[in-house]
């Protein structure tokens, strides 16, 4: 099936018609590759969260419509029937508890499987072995899912999606509260489902560093629109738009930047440590094979 | 220096759990801001509740500035406090966000005029003063971040908890927080703890205190601390940006030989190896 992302002319408009109304998505056409890695950046309040909840239907556009999976979502869209795209798209709320109901963690995230129709045997497999890829302890299956730690959570939150096995996998934020190891775990786990089961991935970030070290594709995004698309390269490249738009440049290239105004000359703005290194071991070892 | 916070040999465990402290002591010196890192679950945000008198101690005992933490002081200590919860939405209180901003002050019975001033001043600081009426469960991610620091900002207090209180912030709108607490923490003398995954953030901080499993593993000056990489993998942490500069410097045959550099002395170093090539 048809695995494209569309947004066609999409606008969402919170409490529409009333006195609170607030625009947060502003006339946004996209299309998201099957198959891509894409990361989402943009300031506070910019519409990641907003854009990405279009994509489920869990939130309906005021104006425009999104094709997904074969399904149009439009202002008209109800909820019957959209069981199907949900067990396709797979989302990790920005926050976990969100997303936690069940008495224990093992049902919470057996709850995802056994609601489309695997066994209660084959539901545990899956939770269990979800448990293990998120690096969540064994020993906590029978805790309630909200006497957690808050990265504990967060790890429940993100294997209770995987569990379902989805085909687009939405990350809003899904590093926030993860100890260093987890993150890379976590950002690790997402490169592997994308390359080996070859999963959308939709990845909603404020760490620059891994918009370089794992995304193919990048929108940003500013007051509701989306302002630029483009791979990190293209992204990154114009350190000051990145900063007007309250963004930062990954930590080479910020690092990178200081060196050159403190007149270490340079030549390209490496976007990784390596090519940091590289081109820090140019200018010295370069030196001396002149001498 | 004073220890603002003393906590004494405290044990905790949560009901029906195992004990998670045992026997734990550290100090918090005033005025400093002290980096509390450590992998998840191992008892940071407890640390922080039971600092608040939120939980109670099995033994043990935690004094705040001078007064011990228990049901007699717990009023005075939390005027004391001014703690940002892990999720933000844990925290508001008010139907809007300057309501929210202005709960505070008005249980410490602020004039009005003055709580006006003091409410407009934090929502600014942290850029929220636009969205004044907003209710604050309908704010996004960082902007729900934004406005809990910022009802905490407008109580001055002595001492500040962060538990993870940037987490959700952009990039720049990250500094500006921190940058902020800075500015108050030199003005007014304020102590800062704050719990983070953000080892760059830890990195700058005067002291850190390293947790694993509910016991103290390390605490130090960044420097000393960050010169044991292996130390801190081992316990699922990570090196900050300039250790991990420099692995990569030496891996082609560029050895500082020192255990850690901060950005500053990083970059000088960097220029003198160029300069005198
Ligand atoms: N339930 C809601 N009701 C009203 N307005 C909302 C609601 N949720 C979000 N908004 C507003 O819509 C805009 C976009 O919010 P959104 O949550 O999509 O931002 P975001 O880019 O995800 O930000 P962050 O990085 O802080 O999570 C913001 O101005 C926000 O205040
Ligand atoms: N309300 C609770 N009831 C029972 N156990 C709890 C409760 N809250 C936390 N725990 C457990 O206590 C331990 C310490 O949790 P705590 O929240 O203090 O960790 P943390 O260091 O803040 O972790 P994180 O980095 O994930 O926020 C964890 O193993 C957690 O599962
Ligand atoms: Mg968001
Ligand atoms: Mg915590």
């Amino acid at each position: 099936m048809d695995q494209e992302i569309n947004f066609n002319q999409v606008t969402h408009t919170y409490q529409v018609n009333t006195p609170f109304a607030q625009d947060a998505l502003d006339n946004v056409s996209v299309t998201i590759a099957p198959g891509s890695f894409t990361a989402i950046i943009g300031h506070t309040g910019s519409g990641k969260s907003t854009l990405v909840q279009h994509i489920n239907a869990l939130l309906k556009p005021t104006t425009g419509e999104i094709a997904v999976y074969g399904r149009t979502i439009n202002p008209n869209t109800t909820n019957k029937n959209l069981k199907q795209l949900r067990k396709h798209v797979g989302m990790v709320f920005q926050f976990p508890e969100k997303q936690l109901f069940e008495e224990t963690v093992i049902k919470d995230i057996m709850f995802g499987p056994k609601n489309y129709g695997v066994s209660e045997q084959d539901a545990r497999r899956d939770a269990e072995d979800a448990m293990k890829l998120v690096g969540l302890d064994e020993n906590l299956s029978e805790k309630s899912p909200f006497d957690l730690s808050g990265g504990q959570m967060r790890r429940v939150a993100i294997a209770g999606v995987l569990a379902m096995k989805p085909q687009i996998l939405i990350l809003d934020e899904p590093t926030a509260g993860l100890d260093p190891r987890g993150h890379k775990e976590i950002m690790d786990l997402a490169q592997e489902l994308h390359d080996q089961q070859h999963m959308t991935i939709i990845l909603v970030t404020h760490q620059m560093d891994d918009v370089v070290d794992y995304a193919s594709d990048v929108i940003v995004m500013d007051q509701g629109k989306i302002v630029k698309h483009g791979n990190p390269q293209e992204i990154f490249s114009n350190p000051q738009w990145v900063y007007s738009m309250h963004l930062d440049l990954p930590s080479s290239a910020e690092f990178a930047t200081r060196l050159v105004d403190e007149g270490v000359p340079l030549r390209h703005t490496p976007l990784t440590i390596e090519k940091l290194a590289d081109e820090i071991a140019q200018l010295v070892q370069g030196g001396q094979e002149h001498e | 220096m004073k220890d603002i916070i003393q906590i004494k040999n405290i044990s905790f465990n949560y009901p029906d759990q195992p004990l998670l402290f045992d026997k734990l002591s550290m100090d918090v010196h005033e005025g400093e801001w002290t980096a509390i890192i450590g992998q998840n679950g191992s008892g940071k945000s407890t640390l922080a509740r039971l600092i608040d008198g939120l939980i109670v101690l099995k033994s043990g005992q935690i004094v705040v500035d001078g007064l011990t933490v228990n049901d007699e002081n717990i009023f005075e200590i939390r005027n004391k406090i001014g703690m940002v919860f892990q999720n933000p939405e844990d925290q508001f209180v008010g139907a809007t966000v300057e309501d929210d901003v202005a709960f505070g002050l008005e249980n410490r019975q602020v004039p009005r005029e003055e709580m006006h001033r003091i409410v407009e001043k934090s929502l600014r600081q942290v850029g929220m003063w636009e969205f004044r009426d907003r209710i604050p469960a309908n704010l996004s991610g960082g902007q729900k971040q934004r406005v809990a620091i910022a009802g905490i900002v407008a109580l001055s207090p002595k001492i500040i908890i962060l538990d993870e209180a940037t987490s959700m912030l952009d990039p720049r709108g990250r500094q500006e927080i921190l940058s902020l607490v800075n500015e108050i923490k030199k003005q007014n003398k304020l102590t800062v703890i704050s719990i983070t995954h953000d080892i760059d953030e830890a990195a700058g901080a005067d002291w850190v205190i390293v947790v694993n499993n509910g016991a103290i593993v390390e605490e130090d000056k960044p420097d000393n601390i960050f010169g044991d990489i292996e130390k801190l993998e081992s316990i699922g942490l990570s090196a900050p940006f300039t250790s991990q500069l420099m692995t990569a410097l030496k891996a082609r045959g560029i050895d500082s030989h020192s255990q850690y550099l901060n950005d500053e002395r990083l970059i000088t170093w960097i220029k003198k190896l160029i300069s005198t090539k």
